[in-house]
């Protein structure tokens, strides 16, 4: 599902956050909408009061406008999108969509190899968080859940705690999902001051990649940073924070995995839930396929062991981003349909599976390396 | 600006400087087992002590990597990450937070059965002579809320507690309504025989949420030989009783234990066929008491702790079957040695612990007042021996209770860590200390561990749950994990879970 | 039980007697040892003055080892518990300020966060949260 377009901007000076409509609204409805005109439609010309228009066709105006618009089949009414000043429209919420993210950095503390996000050094903490502080305004209906990620979100610091309490006010039903490599947590006064927001309904998900500190630490490229996890996690559970621990699973991970578990079970028992992720072939990952390549095919038995270890002990554990022909069987009742509207596709053998309903396919990106084993069941 | 890549030797350089965390260690299987300061073990070959000790543990292997993950070493390359390894053991210790949480009160000492193993009860006694007087109750109550924990059990007995029942009548209201006041949660059960147990008794005890915790010794023969009564049917009157108290109170409200004789011991599977005939879900395979026999010959005590080993294996491995076979039956002693080897979690059973349960854990409130740091040493004072009176509710509060001398010389000796033998122990975070058992049967409250049955039992128990940990066999471990998180037994087809 | 005797040869014949050197197992150790072997044995101790000791195991009634099985399992264990006097010296310091952190009620044993938190453009601000953080 289409993502971003693109036009020639106008009268645009910061980004313009809004709400799509392609109706004439009435005056007074107008102030949070973006009056978008599809393809070959004839803009009309009571155009006062829309934060900024979006055309196919050429429009000459005084308001914030993108006209010549290349494609715009995937917007719909309700949509909120983000017009910056380069004539770039980047849709941030689609209420009719599963899975809804807050982006709030591209920075980052770490640099894992698998980083499907690479970080940039570029301060657009400020940006996004205005962008994000009209995203969550206009976030209706509110989503059941939302996932606050990035790059690293406790870069930005005070923001972080400002945009949580919006959350925790404009959206007070909506569960929030924090991914973070939960390093700043290992201060104790960082963890009380965002403890202290109180939102009702927070988890963190913080990935831990190895029970072995030197392994952890050159998988996410940062000294220091297992240790300053571990500890954060323990303060996070201090302070009543919610935690869940993910694991992405590769060539690097894998031989340790039952280890892994093992020392989360022991050192980090308040954990709620621990997520085992496949490999998305998509940032620094193909960059670094080499080291991180195992096909799922062929771990299969570590995957066993790991989940069965803390399946026993009544610790819940998912297992995301696999096909369902390359789990064991036993696997199955532990895999989750995760992959977004926007990420997914099957392959030709998918079309033939007995499996399809139930599985979450692949990534789109997978197309360029998956396993040798996928297979119609 | 794109970032570099850096290679594995920036993060995990070799470590120059390896130091030792606190840990025990033993030999078993032909493998060394090291335990650490928080109980988590890790089976390595023969030798890595001395080889840690030396310095020549490989630092690139997995057993370094083992060693480290597991809190037995640090280096130089990382933080040892003690706040992590302290909480662990601060965990470990939860179940102490808080102060005592059991007080038995002995309502009476009457009663109708002469068990041969009891040394307590009053059969021919007239009521009044033997029973807790309202004063005696008053005071007891209030002592046992003056404890720092936030909830605290209550356990009626005696003798036979509904000999007594119109002073549990008393007591029950009396002890809620102070609980409220002093806003404490209380948790009230009977433990009682059931032979003389009326529905009228039954209909109170689930009115007022009292839980009963009753005897059953085994079948019909075994249990009526260990508790003779008028007419010879304790067994018939228990099985009675815990069938109507089942239908009146529900079926997870009537518990029951077993009390193990020299009798029993040739007996373990039929012991445990009757609890899975009564369908019971729990039994716990204790020990022959030593308390109120004469003080036995060394070789009369170690002979009939090998007995009791046999008959605690064989009825294990009885069990075990039983549980494949479906029916879940959870084994307590084997469940609460296994919590301690395998969980995170502190474990609170107060015959097995370091400090000593007495006092800390459980207080025994005596029909006249005595005060005594456990049940077992209220019968040594049958005996005449008070070594392990703390007080007495008429004169003493908490405070000169815990620093009497019969408390301060326990505590003295409480601590397994500091004690000869155990001090070295790798098995020293799973056992625990027992100065009333020590004081009993060697006449020391320390103990003289070579010739102990208290260590014998514990060190073969564990040695025998490390066996099938070592052996990992995934039904069996299914089967023990599904009494240690409470859960049902896994289906018998290979599902992961 | 234990006698000083002087220009004492040490006898190595007797399947009853162990020589222990204590550059290997301190007084300590062997005591220990001679602890756990005093269910089923009397344990009579020489120190010749020079450093070393003979251990004299003589069988109690009922006694249920083999005395090859026994010297076999004194010496082991000797060692053994001289191991763990090494590892109790070692560790001993660090075990002290765990028990203390375990226990403590307050966070006033807790370790400060060791390293660098933040990306490249956090560190080197003047005023970056993780600097704020240290001074808290």
């Amino acid at each position: 599902m289409r993502l971003t377009t693109a036009g020639s901007a106008r009268n645009i000076g910061e980004a313009i956050v809004g709400r799509i409509t392609t109706q004439n609204l009435p005056d007074a409805t107008r102030g949070q909408c973006i009056r978008f005109f599809a393809e070959g439609e004839a803009p009309v010309l009571n155009l006062a009061g829309y934060r900024a228009i979006l055309s196919h066709a050429d429009l000459a105006t005084d308001y914030p406008v993108v006209d010549h618009l290349r494609e715009s089949d995937h917007f719909r009414d309700g949509d909120v999108v983000v017009v910056e000043r380069d004539g770039f429209v980047r849709s941030l919420y689609r209420s009719y969509e599963r899975h809804h993210s807050l982006f709030v950095t591209e920075r980052c503390s770490s640099n894992c190899l698998m980083c499907s996000q690479p970080p940039k050094d570029k301060d657009d903490v400020e940006s996004l968080t205005k962008r994000n502080q009209e995203l969550i305004r206009l976030m209706s209906p509110a989503p059941e859940y939302l996932t606050i990620t990035g790059g690293e979100p406790t870069l930005l610091g005070d923001h972080l705690f400002e945009l949580i309490d919006q959350l925790k006010t404009s959206l007070p039903n909506t569960e929030l999902h924090m991914l973070t490599n939960g390093r700043t947590f290992a201060w104790p006064e960082y963890t009380r001051q965002f403890a202290a927001i109180e939102h009702p309904n927070l988890c963190l998900g913080v990935p831990l990649y190895s029970d072995c500190v030197g392994d952890h630490d050159y998988v996410v490229q940062a000294k220091g940073a297992f240790d300053q996890t571990v500890a954060g996690l323990h303060q996070a559970a201090r302070n009543g924070i919610r935690v869940e621990v993910r694991v992405v699973l590769h060539r690097l991970t894998i031989p340790r995995l039952t280890r892994l578990v093992e020392y989360i079970y022991r050192n980090l028992s308040f954990v709620e839930h621990v997520a085992l992720m496949g490999l998305e072939y998509v940032g620094y990952t193909p960059r670094n396929i080499a080291e991180l390549w195992i096909d799922p095919f062929d771990y299969q038995a570590e995957l066993e062991r790991a989940v069965g270890y803390l399946a026993i002990r009544n610790m819940p554990v998912s297992i995301y981003n696999h096909q369902l022909c390359v789990l064991s069987r036993s696997l199955w009742p532990y895999a989750q349909k995760s992959i977004s509207d926007w990420k997914n596709l099957y392959l030709p053998e998918c079309e033939r599976c007995a499996a399809l309903e139930d599985c979450g396919g692949l990534f789109k990106w997978a197309v360029k390396k998956h396993s040798e084993h996928i297979h119609a069941l | 600006m794109s970032r570099s890549f850096y290679p594995f030797e920036n993060f995990a350089p070799a470590p120059q400087q390896v130091s030792l965390l606190p840990f025990q260690f033993t030999h078993l299987f032909g493998q060394e087992l090291l335990v650490n300061e928080a109980g988590e073990f890790l089976f390595a070959p023969e030798g890595t002590t001395r080889s840690l000790l030396e310095g020549a543990v490989d630092v690139r292997s997995n057993l370094y990597k083992d060693l480290k993950a597991k809190h037995i070493v640090y280096d130089e390359t990382s933080s040892p990450l003690l706040d992590v390894l302290a909480t662990k053991i601060r965990t470990k210790y939860d179940h102490l937070s808080g102060g005592t949480r059991l007080h038995i009160f002995v309502v009476t000492l009457r009663c109708e059965h002469s068990c041969h193993y009891c040394q307590v009860s009053r059969q021919t006694a007239a009521k009044g002579e033997f029973d807790m007087s309202q004063e005696t109750a008053d005071r007891s109550i209030s002592l046992m809320l003056d404890s720092p924990s936030p909830h605290v059990t209550l356990e009626l007995q005696g003798g036979e507690p509904l000999l007594a029942f119109d002073m549990i009548q008393y007591i029950v209201p009396k002890a809620k309504e102070e609980a409220r006041i002093r806003d404490k949660g209380l948790d009230i059960v009977v433990t009682t025989n059931l032979a003389c147990a009326t529905d009228e008794m039954l209909t109170y005890f689930r009115d007022e949420e009292i839980r009963i915790s009753t005897s059953l010794d085994g079948p019909a023969f075994l249990h009526n030989k260990n508790r003779p009564r008028p007419g010879n049917d304790s067994y018939e009157r228990a099985i009675d009783g815990i069938e109507r108290g089942r239908a009146i109170l529900g079926h997870s409200n009537v518990a029951a234990l077993m009390t193990t004789t020299a009798a029993s011991l040739d007996h373990v599977e039929e012991i445990i066929d009757e609890y899975v005939r009564r369908d019971f879900h729990t039994i716990f395979l204790r020990p022959i008491s030593p308390y109120g026999f004469a003080l036995k010959t060394k070789d009369r005590t170690g002979y009939e702790m090998e007995r009791f080993l046999e008959f605690y294996k064989q009825g294990l491995a009885h069990i075990l079957n039983i549980n494949r076979s479906g029916y879940r039956l959870a084994e307590i002693y084997s469940q609460i040695l296994l919590s301690k080897i395998l969980t995170p979690q502190g474990t609170g059973y107060v015959d097995l612990q370091s400090p000593a349960g007495g006092a800390w854990n459980v207080l025994v409130y005596n029909y006249n007042g005595d005060v005594f740091a456990s049940d077992e040493s209220r019968m040594l004072a049958e005996m005449q021996d008070w070594t392990f009176r703390l007080g007495n509710v008429h004169k003493d509060n908490r405070r000169s209770l815990f620093t009497s001398e019969a408390a301060l010389k326990m505590f003295e000796v409480s601590c397994n860590q500091s004690l000869a033998g155990c001090s070295d122990c790798a098995f020293q975070s799973y056992c625990g200390a027992d100065p009333i058992y020590h004081h009993a049967t060697q006449g020391d409250m320390y103990g003289h561990r070579p010739t102990s049955g208290f260590c014998t039992r514990n060190m073969e128990v564990i040695k025998h749950l490390f066996s099938f940990i070592k052996e990992d066999n995934p039904e069996t471990m299914k089967i023990f994990w599904s009494w240690l998180t409470g859960s049902p037994l896994p289906a018998k087809r290979g599902t992961c879970d | 039980m234990i006698e000083e005797i002087h220009n004492q040869a040490p006898v190595q014949k007797a399947s009853n007697l162990i020589q222990i050197n204590h550059k290997l197992v301190s007084v300590e150790a062997l005591l220990k040892t001679c602890y756990w072997f005093s269910r089923d044995f009397v344990c009579d101790i020489t120190q010749d003055g020079l450093g070393q000791s003979i251990v004299d195991l003589k069988p109690k009634p009922g006694c249920r080892m083999a005395l090859g099985d026994a010297r076999e399992q004194f010496t082991a264990q000797a060692m053994d518990f001289a191991l763990r006097e090494r590892v109790t010296a070692k560790t001993s310091e660090v075990r002290d300020l765990l028990l203390a952190k375990a226990f403590s009620e307050s966070g006033v044993l807790e370790e400060q966060p060791q390293g660098v938190f933040g990306d490249t453009l956090e560190e080197v601000k003047p005023d970056g949260m993780f600097k704020i953080l240290s001074n808290s």
